[in-house]
């Protein structure tokens, strides 16, 4: 495992600026070393999603060992796969159905401990299943 | 013959017991979750009263919602067990991460 090079990155794909930044600042805190990378808002500073910011947050988390994105709602994904479709075959990226907060607390700790794209996805995912309390 | 339970041992198994100075919050939650990622080989259980979470998962850990004063029995199985349990109650019961 190398610290910081090489590990798996996120992008948190909202339709808030703040809430990305938001999330992002939480599951790197928890996670201390993961790249987590914010994808929200558009342009002007408004509600929805951007491409051109999930296509630069991807480039951002890239570290050579692909990247995981979490979508917050409906559009998000949609953004989201038409970047992985222009995409295809530059960069490995994936995106996976997983709460947004708990996704990206549990993505960001597995990918900080140097697991593979396949076991973050899996983290991501398994928050689905994770009681608050 | 059933393998025996010293140090190397793939079923070696190490207990530690925790007084929390602080909640085990976030910060300490994703420390654990990532020893627990670090030793893949060994399986970090914790029990908190009724509470049971794999350290593997940060989001058990923290719903285990252990605040101060808890007792944590940390349970580590496997090869490197005495030394991960170790690193796990350090984690636990260090003073720093209070505020996280």
């Amino acid at each position: 495992m190398t610290e910081g090079l090489g590990l798996v990155g996120i992008v948190l794909v909202s339709h808030s600026a703040a809430l990305a930044e938001g999330a992002a600042e939480l599951a790197q805190q928890i996670a201390g070393g993961a790249t987590v990378v914010p994808a929200g808002g558009v342009e002007g500073g408004g509600l929805g999603t951007s491409t051109d910011r999930i296509e630069a947050a991807i480039g951002d988390a890239d570290a050579g060992s692909g990247v995981l994105l979490i979508p917050d709602l409906g559009s998000a994904v949609l953004s989201a796969r038409a970047v992985l479709a222009d995409l295809a075959g530059e960069a490995t990226a994936r995106l996976v159905d997983a709460p947004f907060v708990e996704g990206a607390v549990a993505a960001a700790v597995a990918a900080g401990g140097g697991a593979d794209l396949d076991a973050v996805a899996q983290a991501a995912e398994e928050a689905r299943d994770a009681a608050k309390f | 013959m059933p393998p025996s339970s010293e140090d190397g041992d793939a079923d070696a198994v190490a207990e530690r017991s925790v007084l929390l100075p602080k909640p085990l919050h976030a910060r300490p939650a994703g420390q654990l979750a990532k020893l627990a990622g670090q030793h893949k080989e060994n399986t970090i259980e914790l029990v908190a009263g009724e509470k049971k979470a794999n350290a593997r998962s940060v989001l058990a850990v923290m719903a285990m919602g252990a605040v101060t004063g808890t007792e944590v029995a940390v349970t580590v199985t496997g090869p490197d067990a005495p030394a991960v349990a170790d690193a796990a109650a350090e984690i636990l019961s260090s003073e720093e991460a209070a505020n996280a």
